[in-house]
């Protein structure tokens, strides 16, 4: 009811806090300002810069304070923006905080440190809300998706692709039912686990490459050092030694000169994989090419790193002063970079200049530590396109819908022939980072890419989704729209009071909640149609299991029960709790609204998408009104269901002889075959099915 | 006796359809026949009695000792079970030596199998010893490391048998099905649609379950829990009997099954502590163990699977009765038998051990004792087919949970009491979903009906009759092969298709050359076949690559030949004749898959006589209607294309399906150039053959131009100073016969031309080519060729000199060192209105020098 992302709604006591507002409390709002200085960027109801804080300037309530507190708390945990609201709740002091949620455990702790926080600038009393911050950043970064992922998530929500999460790791869902696609980080459900195998064998990969004329540097298998050595002296020093199976640069030695090194690169190549591949060493700059579909996406560049002595620290210290202070670099994926470390090929490396990690280089001396330490810096703009064609052909070769190419060139913005450039390695589910958040140059759109590649032109990522709401006649609706379904041959799902079936199988008829059963319905692959009812408790306690719907019926708003221990207690808020099936409608969608009830102008007037009203009686005013706009109307006439545009009549059906409504017709069931019409119309059911239905239909309590 | 080489043909070859290896083999004279050797067969058959062996040649000549290599290289490999049956020797013109050809199914067990054929012949020739057991033991194991498992060898047959064409991609089990854009993979249960994602979910359990469930699958649903009473909570909440186990546990440690009381429940939770933190509670499900496979949305097998056990008789000990059941024939020790032997190893102890018993206990009569705790095929568990018991309901189940995992090819594993019934009834469900399920269970089960699973996966991989399969053109001949091969691609970029191209001068695809050098072989045939962005390959097979590798593919839609007219690199490779040079030739013809066409020059004999060895159709282009081959081909109602004036027909039967103007055929300069005239056909009746439309092929021949770009040293025209000078590659009789003649048709002042010889050509060869070009020109220049292919300096020169002794026209004559200089020194002494042809050697080298000296 309060938004269409998810929020975790608290409910706080504030006490005798009731009787003071910010204003009144000294010194709250400088340490407050002083404690937390980015709140200005909170606008709040002033809808300008340091708009939030003006509000405390000029006393505002804790509850609200709380609101953007935790706001502020989760952004710094690196979950940005979202929703926030304070409302009053049913009794004096207490208040409603309802908080935009990356994850439920997230937000809640979200909210304790909050509260301790101002409780503690109120009293004036230190806090340590760094420690406090740093608790809730590690749960986010253990609970929520990660940067990765999240920038596809963004790009699907942008591209209105709902999402859901499969589980506690970065296994996410975009879109519902048979419209489904999953992604896994960097991984699709076109993702071939047969390509995953191929490129991780290098030598393989190699030799497809090959074979469709795409640049590999010369080499092959060795089974000792002194073959290594042979081999090397064979295709022309210098070379790279890497293992055949190995990943993430690990055990790979590039530029090795001498059999000396070759011996020590073999020695520890060797128990890395299963076989060691000796290769011609190629000379340029190591650079990382994203291939998305058939298109190549984005591509960055690799860079030395190195120190320069100052005749007194030694280069492990200096790695620390000169590389490892860049405040891009950071050990979690939220940081462009990663720390540098002195590892197997940086002690090889640093041993080539006579040098180990205790050494202390002279004054403005050079040394390199990694020869191609960070592939982060962004050239994207810079790819010559016959150089994007042999990345893409590199990637399909393999299998890979999405890979990582790992290339070697002196200049990228030339083609690779021409300067002896080859592709080194082919990278199933590569990082999106260093493309999204790269050290240097432009961010590319990668999560708009892949969810291009994963829903091209044309490929929606929905279902017909017909939402029910209304306490008489939802389960019937429901049941009767999902016979029109099931006789148009959609295998769909439909969940409502009676439990959750698939195709006409019952699956569960346990007492689950309301939320969970349509939650299945929309995650079922199978499912290509779905019919969810929902509740107004059902609403108000966990929301509806879906972001939006192609078609929300709403058949009664039934004005008598409202939910005084959730302080729902009159109608404007019961009426806030239904108009929820009315705004999730998608755009292109239909509301259908039951005329006869008597909100239902209220309902028309907060429709944003299309709608349609239904009478028993056609000298309903709204049906007047709807039919002189030219709008779509549904009436009885005799015993005949009458479909109209406007005054015209586009198609009626006959009652008679229909079981459902024997042995009497009463308006109730009119009404509500009446919108189960509505909502096959609009998903674009043919009326001779609509016709069989109608005369067909048995609801379920009859049929046992 | 001595091997001279060993090739390995990977395709089908000179001798058969087969793969095969070929040995060059030379025998002492007194081997020449075996029945001069005392005691040879005697020695031979005392080594090797399984040898079958004839008594006379193929041709009736006396039995050589290559014949009896022939015989037990094909025996030894028939002993280990290998599917071969094709062999030949052949005697050559060579005194002493043969070719023997013996057919292989795996490369390396075929090079084994010579190996081990030489020693054992020479065993017998010196009387040695040799261990026969021992050798095929090694081929034996050799064959079974290398050759296809069951499971990917059963998809493999499946595909074959649907004409499918494969190729594997390394020595394990990854095979690429299809050709080109067209091409899929597998890797033993796994096809390359097999989604990564959907491995990873399979591989997570408690995610699996949590789908399955939210699907309505049944499963063992359960907790994860920390607490003794938590897990006495969650064990109340699910109201039956459960199970207790460590959440990451292996081997069945620490599981507690079937257990129900508070008291049961806090013991077996305290042992399962020992193994992990985290303890999983769940439904516990009676029942036995099913494995059903889904491939696509269908189950297509199902099986039950029985862990090993013995049953007691009262007096034999465990140890006496699973040696007893280890008898029998259909337990082996690999994975080639029904079953495998039962072990009686740490395990089985271990599992006995828990019921107090141990090896030498006699079980009672009757007694079930079970040895291990799974029923995998591969530690001596059995599997029963039970296919056709599945109820309906319970196949969706199945069904639903691959899906809902996202496997195309998935093996669900089942636990319930009855497969005949529904999950729901009977409290069972589904507890575990595995990727690449091993296929052995249905397709060798110990008991009950085998299931062709093979074929349900190539049928979902290519449904309706598909085969995977691009339109592949291949083109052989003396002449014209690569203005052919690249007027055929064009004509076929212009249809749509994205080609893939081989040549003598590289591959191309879309134009784009990916591979230089001469590329007509088989190796390059199979790359472009293995590239994804092919639409249709047009493959240049040339007879060096058919020679020495067999053809690239298994067969062809459209097999073109040029001609072989008088034959070119004879007496390579004992090819010593124009006849055997067709015979190599006409393997792309005989390779023409059924409902294809071979595209044959009428105007050539030897090329007609392949007609009788296509299996297709033959589509005979020549130069007029009223050439025999052609008015007789008509005449029985088969295609033609002739020439009609200036027109090109192309006709079935009598009925003319269509006309093209030579008028708008730029290659041929109007009709002009003969040889060009005959290209046009054969890659008009090559496209015609693949169905393309008449208006793409008129407006693709208007598009095409022999110029150093489309066609690099095929009749390339430039002008200098008012002169003509035409650059072609042309390097044998025919070559310059039709040169010769399409020079005559363009009138001239004086007449030049340039030219080297490959010293790699037979003696009358070269000479032949001068005495004709002397007879046409006034002024040659000779130059010798950069490398001279293994003759003496000046060698060549002298041949082409004495090739021009007693010519009519010629007056001048020069000889030059290097060619640029041949070039410069020719285009020097032209005037306006003479006509100039250069040979040229380096092609793009020297092409690339006279598009840039050349002044029009």
């Amino acid at each position: 009811m309060w938004c269409w992302t998810e929020v975790l709604e608290a409910l706080v006591d504030i006490g005798e806090l009731e009787d003071y507002p910010s204003n009144k409390i000294p010194g709250f709002y400088e340490r407050l300002v002083k404690t937390l200085p980015s709140l200005v960027e909170h606008r709040c109801s002033y809808e300008e810069h340091g708009g939030f804080l003006r509000r405390v300037e000029e006393g505002t309530w804790p509850v609200h304070i709380m609101e953007h507190l935790t706001l502020e708390l989760q952004g710094l945990a690196g979950y940005h923006g979202g929703f926030g609201r304070a409302r009053d709740g049913a009794s004096v002091g207490v208040y409603k905080l309802i908080v935009a949620t990356p994850h439920e455990a997230v937000t809640q702790k979200a909210i304790y440190i909050a509260r301790d926080l101002l409780l503690a600038l109120i009293q004036d009393r230190p806090y340590d809300l760094d420690s406090q911050v740093d608790e809730l950043k590690e749960l986010m970064d253990d609970l929520c998706l990660g940067p990765s992922t999240s920038s596809i998530v963004q790009a699907a929500a942008e591209k209105g692709v709902p999402h859901i999460r499969l589980s506690k790791g970065n296994l996410v869902q975009l879109g519902y039912g048979a419209a489904q696609k999953r992604i896994w980080t960097a991984e699709t459900d076109k993702t071939s686990a047969i390509a995953e195998t191929i490129s991780r064998d290098k030598d393989l990969t190699k030799s497809l490459l090959a074979a469709v004329g795409v640049p590999t540097p010369q080499g092959q298998l060795v089974d000792s050092a002194q073959h290594a050595w042979e081999i090397a002296q064979d295709i022309g020093l210098p070379v790279v030694i890497k293992p055949q199976d190995g990943n993430h640069g690990r055990g790979v030695f590039t530029n090795l000169q001498t059999q000396h090194e070759i011996q020590a690169a073999f020695d520890v190549a060797q128990h890395e994989g299963s076989g060691v591949l000796v290769e011609k060493f190629i000379v340029g700059d190591e650079h990382r090419l994203l291939v998305v579909g058939d298109r190549l996406i984005a591509a960055a560049k690799g860079e030395a790193c190195q120190v320069c002595g100052d005749g007194v620290h030694t280069i492990d210290e200096l790695i620390q002063l000169q590389i490892n202070s860049d405040p891009r670099r950071g050990p979690t994926e939220d940081f462009p970079l990663n720390p540098v470390r002195i590892d197997s090929m940086a002690v090889l490396e640093l041993k080539s200049q006579g040098f180990t990690a205790e050494s202390v280089p002279k004054k403005d001396q050079e040394v390199l530590v990694q020869r191609n330490g960070n592939v982060a810096f962004d050239v994207t703009e810079l790819v010559h396109p016959s150089v994007a064609k042999k990345v893409v052909l590199a990637a399909k070769v393999v299998g890979l819908d999405i890979a990582g190419i790992d290339l070697v060139a002196r200049d990228i913005s030339r083609p690779m022939e021409e300067q002896g450039a080859a592709i080194v390695e082919v990278n199933a589910g590569p990082g999106l980072l260093m493309h999204i958040k790269p050290a240097n140059g432009k961010p590319q759109p990668v999560g708009q890419a892949i969810v291009e590649h994963l829903f091209p032109q044309g490929h929606t990522s929905r279902i017909p989704l017909i939402g029910v709401c209304g306490p008489l006649g939802g389960t019937v609706v429901s049941e009767i729209c999902a016979y029109f379904l099931k006789l148009s041959n959609y295998y769909a799902a439909l969940s409502n009071h009676h439990g959750l079936s698939f195709n006409q199988r019952v699956v569960d008829i346990s007492h689950h909640s309301e939320w969970e059963l349509g939650h299945r319905a929309i995650l079922n692959p199978m499912v290509e149609a779905a019919v969810i009812e929902a509740s107004a408790y059902g609403i108000l306690m966990e929301g509806l299991p879906y972001d939006r719907c192609s078609v929300g019926i709403i058949t009664e708003i039934d004005r008598q029960q409202f939910f005084p221990e959730q302080s729902i207690t009159d109608e404007r808020q019961l009426f806030s709790l239904y108009r929820t099936q009315i705004d999730v409608v998608l755009n292109d969608g239909l509301a259908v609204i039951n005329a006869d009830d008597p909100l239902a102008q209220d309902l028309i007037d907060v429709a944003s998408s299309p709608y349609l009203v239904l009478s028993i009686d056609q000298d309903n005013a709204l049906i007047q009104a709807s039919a002189q706009n030219g709008l779509r109307n549904i009436i009885q006439i005799n015993d005949q269901i009458v479909l109209r545009t406007g005054f015209d009549i586009y198609h009626s059906f006959s009652m008679k002889d229909a079981e459902f409504f024997a042995p009497h017709t009463n308006s109730e069931k009119v009404r509500w075959m009446m919108a189960a019409i509505a909502a096959a119309w609009a998903t674009g059911i043919p009326f001779a099915t609509i016709d069989t239905g109608i005369q067909t239909f048995m609801p379920e309590e009859l049929a046992n | 006796m001595e091997l001279q080489r060993v090739r390995a043909l990977r395709g089908p070859n000179l001798w058969s359809r087969h793969t095969a290896v070929e040995a060059i083999v030379y025998c002492e004279p007194e081997e020449r026949s075996i029945k001069e050797l005392v005691d040879f067969e005697i020695q031979l058959r005392t080594i090797f009695p399984q040898l079958h062996i004839r008594n006379v040649g193929l041709n009736g000549e006396p039995l050589a000792m290559a014949h009896v290599i022939e015989h037990v290289v094909l025996g030894l490999q028939a002993q280990v079970g290998c599917p071969v049956t094709f062999s030949r020797t052949i005697k050559v013109n060579t005194e002493g030596i043969y070719q023997v050809v013996v057919e292989y199914s795996e490369e390396s067990v075929g090079r084994l199998a010579l190996d081990l054929a030489w020693r054992l012949v020479s065993a017998a020739r010196f009387k040695h010893p040799f261990d026969v057991e021992d050798a095929l033991q090694q081929l034996s194991q050799l064959d079974e490391d290398v050759r296809l498992g069951p499971s990917t060898g059963s998809i493999v047959q499946a595909a074959v048998e649907r004409n499918i064409p494969y190729r594997r991609l390394t020595q394990g089990s990854l095979v690429q099905f299809g050709w080109g854009s067209k091409q899929q993979r597998i890797q033993a249960a796994e096809t390359s649609r097999t989604s990564a994602i959907a491995e990873s979910i399979a591989q997570d359990k408690e995610l699996t379950k949590e789908l399955l469930h939210s699907a309505g699958v049944a499963v063992p649903l359960g907790k994860v829990v920390e607490t003794a009473d938590e897990a006495w909570q969650v064990a109340q909440e699910l109201g039956s009997t459960i199970v207790i186990k460590p959440r990451d546990g292996n081997q069945g440690k620490g599981v507690a099954v079937n257990i129900r009381s508070e008291e049961q429940v806090r013991t077996a939770f305290a042992v399962a502590q020992h193994y992990g933190s985290k303890i999983i509670v769940e439904r516990y499900m009676p029942g036995q163990d099913f494995r059903l496979l889904v491939v696509g949305d269908r189950l297509v097998a199902a099986a039950r699977r029985d862990p090993p056990q013995v049953i007691g008789d009262g007096r034999s000990t465990i140890a006496e009765l699973v040696e007893a059941i280890n008898l029998d024939p259909l337990r082996g020790d690999g994975h080639s038998t029904p079953l495998t032997k039962i072990r009686l190893d740490d395990i089985a102890l271990a599992t006995i051990a828990k019921k107090n018993l141990e090896i030498t206990s006699v079980p009672i009569k009757g007694e079930r004792v079970v040895l291990r705790n799974n029923a995998n095929l591969s530690t001596g568990g059995s599997a029963t087919d039970v296919t056709d018991d599945v109820h309906p309901d319970l196949a969706a189940s199945a069904v639903t949970a691959a899906k809902m995992v996202g496997l195309d090819i998935c093996g669900v594993d089942i636990v319930c009491d009855a497969i005949y019934k529904p999950l729901e009834e009977q409290g069972g469900g589904v507890v575990e979903v595995n990727a690449a399920p091993g296929l052995r269970m249905h397709l060798n089960p110990s008991y009950g009906k085998s299931q062709p699973v093979g074929h349900a996966i190539v049928q979902m991989m290519f449904p309706h009759g598909q085969t995977g399969r691009i339109p592949v053109v291949a083109v052989s001949g003396t002449n014209g092969k690569t203005t052919t091969v690249r007027l055929i691609t064009h004509l076929l970029r212009h249809h749509g298709y994205r080609v893939g191209m081989t040549s003598t001068d590289g591959i191309y695809v879309e134009n784009e050359r990916i591979d230089s050098g001469d590329c007509s072989g088989p190796k390059s045939a199979r790359n472009v076949l293995m590239h994804p962005e092919v639409d249709a390959a047009v493959l240049e097979t040339a007879r060096g690559g058919i020679l020495r590798e067999g053809l690239g593919f298994d067969a062809c839609d459209v097999a073109v030949i040029t001609n072989i007219g008088e034959g070119d690199h004879l007496g390579m490779n004992y090819v010593e004749t124009i006849e055997d040079l067709a015979l190599v030739k006409s393997v792309i013809v005989k390779n023409v898959s059924a409902n294809g066409f071979a595209v044959l020059n009428a105007a050539d004999p030897l090329v007609v006589k392949m007609e009788k060895s296509c299996r297709g159709q033959v589509v005979y282009f020549g130069p007029s209607a009223n050439h025999p081959v052609i008015s007789k081909h008509k005449a029985q109602g088969k295609r033609t294309i002739y020439r009609d004036k200036d027109d090109l027909v192309a006709a079935i039967g009598q009925r003319v399906v269509h006309r093209i103007s030579l008028s708008q055929v730029p290659l041929t300069q109007g009709g002009q150039i003969g040889f060009q005239v005959e290209n046009t056909m054969a890659a008009i009746a090559a496209t015609w053959s693949l169905e393309i439309d008449w208006q793409t092929i008129e407006h693709g021949l208007q598009g095409f131009v022999s110029d150093i770009s489309s066609a690099p040293g095929r009749f390339n025209i430039f002008r200098h100073q008012g002169a003509i000078v035409i650059a072609d590659y042309g390097h044998n009789v025919d070559a310059i016969r039709a040169l010769v003649k399409a020079t005559e048709s363009i009138p001239a002042k004086r007449r030049h031309v340039v030219i080297s010889g490959a010293g790699d050509r037979r003696d009358e060869d070269i000479r032949n080519q001068t005495k004709l070009l002397g007879d046409a020109f006034d002024c040659v220049i000779l130059y010798q060729d950069q490398c001279q292919r293994g003759r003496q300096d000046g060698e060549v020169i002298a041949l082409l000199q004495e090739g021009l002794h007693g010519t009519k026209k010629v007056s001048k004559v020069q000889e030059i060192h290097g060619e640029f200089l041949a070039i410069d020194t020719a285009l020097q002494a032209l005037e306006p209105d003479d006509l100039c042809l250069i040979l040229i050697d380096q092609v793009e080298e020297s092409l690339a020098y006279l598009s840039q000296i050349t002044k029009p």
